[in-house]
């Protein structure tokens, strides 16, 4: 065991400490944000925040524009202008004092068509401030309360509850697969960067015959045990790091945030998707491990481990059948194939009531598999670690064991 | 009581048969040359005895019994290439083999830097193994396979890629260790150093045992009565007790008639006015040991 527990601190050492492994943990987030800040940036420099005009040929309107709200950078507001005639409207729109005007026509009340003029498409934005001002106006007419507009607009939210009373999800917006969508991008991250590191370092020392002396100092199965555990720190490493930047990230812009309140967090279900993420990562490490151990060179193991990836990408590329069927037969498949459990199994769970049963089985199976898994890669690491120039054959790991695999 | 006990072992990898019936033991300090050409089954043996690999049939016993995980503290290893972790320093490199070994925190700080300074290696220590030469990389690996003072060091080619200088010092350092009543097993095609360090040898070809013993009775075994001589005249093409002559470069190889030994031919050539410059009785080198056993094999093979 103390000889497991030293592989596993070289392994956990040889990677973290190292200005690579740093840079590259740190440049993910903050990649990520760069771009996220650069789109808003885009975006923000191209929203056109001139006035738009109105000119009312309809005796239309009976109140004035609410020109009151402060536009802010992060919250840029379009102004209203109401104009006599056409004539000081088109003048102003052509001067660039508005990006264009609409005309309410005489028999608006026929047909509720305006008229928009401008030279570029308008913003969606465009589209609100005019009808907004237009319904208020009709309400107004017809002496309903403005702020009756706005309780319309938003609708109710549902809350959706289990027959049995067990499981509680509130309303059916983006914040309910928000976070087993960020559980599954940072389950493929973390799987895919410290197993490739494991892959990696058994290659390497396939290939520099390290292991052979490796081998005359411990056990297979220690080497692999430490290897695995070893590199499942790293990955925690990595997620600890990524969610204590998200936090301090989150502290920082908390005023601009404030619709993460609405994401809903149990601690049940966070710990059901760590234990998973971490099934899930000891599965693949161990697969990883027997790709690396009985591949012959990297080029080679890079290729069988590319068809690793749509497994665990299955749920997002079904997104749409989760979403509409979260307890199907595809939907519940993927929850019991570990490397795409992590996700299949969260996002079920954030959109529809998962029986503790079910989860329960779903664990013993992605137990089961990671066990034979870690069978599997204890014997070919034995076998295939020495074969240095040809690949370990089918056959060859089932021929009779030996003491120190 | 062998150290080492290799009895009747056979492993083979699908149809190739890599070692057949392989016999051989290894005693308590001593320094027992495993030889064999390339692709012999040499490799494939040392694997067997450390475990690596079960044999498909025979036994080894080692220290007393089979392999254990105990046992592998008290073996170092090292395989004939690299062996180091490239993109590492030495010195961290080595403490991890070291740990991997049993070795406490303690006792790498104490012998580690004994060890890189026997070497030569004090000021290398920080650096990669790539950056190192392939000399010193040998060097860090001796200290690899020794740093835990195993009872058994098993050394796969201990001299390639090292200068005259530090070939001598491998061989002080292997003959210290002898001294020291540890056993050793070498694996090398360097005959000349089999002849000045090994007590006793095993020559393996295709698997098999082609030969073994002490080194003085593989001597004994292919000593023949021939003579070398260096006349000051050409000798004629015929001599009374000679039943071949064979030019060598500055000399001549001599080969008795039958029941004829070596002083009684002395004798014969000083009757016959033949005047010497010396005389000695012609020893086969290991190396043409080797290559004779080999061809015979290779002859029975075929």
């Amino acid at each position: 065991m103390n000889k497991t527990m030293n592989v596993a601190r070289y392994e956990y050492l040889h990677h973290v400490v190292n200005k690579r492994f740093w840079l590259s943990l740190v440049s993910v987030p903050l990649g990520f944000g760069l771009i996220l800040v650069i789109s808003l940036l885009l975006s923000r420099f191209s929203f056109d925040t001139r006035p738009v005009g109105i000119v009312d040929n309809g005796s239309l309107i009976q109140i004035e524009p609410d020109n009151s709200k402060e536009s802010t950078f992060f919250n840029p507001q379009i102004y209203l202008n109401v104009y006599p005639d056409e004539s000081i409207a088109r003048s102003a729109a052509s001067t660039g004092e508005i990006q264009g005007f609409a005309i309410v026509p005489e028999d608006y009340a026929a047909g509720y068509q305006l008229t928009y003029w401008t030279n570029k498409q308008p913003d969606s934005s465009v589209q609100s401030v005019i009808t907004d001002f237009i319904s208020a106006n009709l309400m107004a007419a017809e002496n309903i309360d403005y702020a009756v507009l706005h309780r319309i607009r938003e609708g109710s939210s549902i809350s959706l509850q289990s027959l049995d009373g067990s499981q509680t999800s509130d309303g059916t917006g983006w914040h309910r697969i928000v976070v087993p969508a960020v559980i599954g991008i940072l389950n493929f991250i973390v799987v895919m960067t410290s197993g490739g590191y494991l892959l990696k370092a058994l290659v390497e020392e396939k290939e520099n015959r390290t292991i052979e002396i490796m081998l005359t100092s411990v056990p297979s199965r220690e080497i692999m045990a430490g290897k695995i555990v070893g590199n499942l720190g790293v990955g925690l490493t990595q997620i600890v790091v990524w969610v204590l930047l998200l936090g301090i990230a989150g502290f920082l812009f908390r005023s601009k945030l404030g619709f993460l309140a609405d994401i809903n967090l149990s601690g049940s279900y966070l710990v059901i998707s760590l234990a998973l993420m971490v099934l899930s990562f000891l599965f693949t490490a161990a697969l990883m491990a027997t790709i690396g151990a009985a591949m012959t060179s990297t080029e080679e193991s890079q290729g069988v481990i590319g068809l690793m990836v749509p497994p665990m990408m299955f749920p997002f590329y079904f997104f749409n059948v989760f979403l509409s069927n979260p307890n199907g037969i595809l939907a519940r498949v993927l929850s019991f194939i570990p490397l795409s459990a992590p996700l299949a199994l969260s996002l079920r769970m954030a959109i529809s009531s998962v029986s503790p049963l079910e989860i329960g089985l779903v664990f013993v199976v992605i137990i089961t598999f990671t066990l034979l898994m870690f069978w599997l890669a204890g014997v070919v690491f034995k076998r295939g670690m020495l074969q240095y120039s040809r690949r370990l054959r089918f056959k060859e790991i089932f021929k009779k064991e030996t003491r120190n695999a | 009581m062998s150290t080492i006990i290799v009895d009747k072992i056979a492993k083979s990898f699908g149809a190739t048969q890599a070692v057949q019936d392989v016999s051989f033991e290894v005693r308590p300090g001593e320094i027992f040359g495993l030889l064999g050409p390339n692709g012999s089954g040499k490799t494939t043996s040392i694997r067997v005895i450390l475990d690596i690999y079960q044999p498909d049939s025979g036994s080894v016993t080692i220290l007393g019994g089979p392999m254990t995980n105990e046992k592998l503290n008290q073996i170092g290893y090292i395989p004939e290439e690299r062996g180091l972790y490239q993109d590492v320093p030495l010195d961290r490199c080595l403490t991890y083999l070291a740990t991997l070994k049993g070795l406490t925190e303690e006792q790498i700080t104490e012998r580690l830097p004994k060890y890189l300074a026997k070497f030569d290696l004090t000021d290398h220590a920080k650096k990669k193994a790539k950056e190192l030469s392939k000399g010193m990389q040998q060097k860090g690996q001796l200290i690899a396979a020794l740093i835990h003072d195993p009872e058994i060091v098993i050394i796969d080619e201990p001299f390639s890629a090292l200068d005259p200088v530090n070939t001598q010092l491998v061989k002080d350092l292997l003959i210290e260790q002898r001294n020291a009543g540890k056993t050793i097993v070498m694996c090398t095609h360097q005959m000349n150093q089999v002849e000045q360090l090994c007590d006793r040898l095993v020559l393996i070809d295709h698997g098999r045992v082609l030969l073994q013993g002490e080194l003085s009775e593989v001597f004994d075994r292919f000593r023949t009565n021939e003579v070398i001589i260096d006349s000051l005249d050409p000798l004629p093409e015929e001599l009374n007790g000679v039943s071949r002559i064979e030019q060598l470069n500055g000399g001549y190889r001599l080969t008795p008639q039958a029941g004829l030994s070596a002083h009684q031919l002395l004798d014969e050539l000083l009757a016959q006015g033949i005047k010497l410059n010396s005389f000695e009785v012609a020893v086969p080198t290991l190396d043409e040991i080797f290559i004779k056993v080999v061809k015979e094999g290779n002859g029975k093979h075929e």
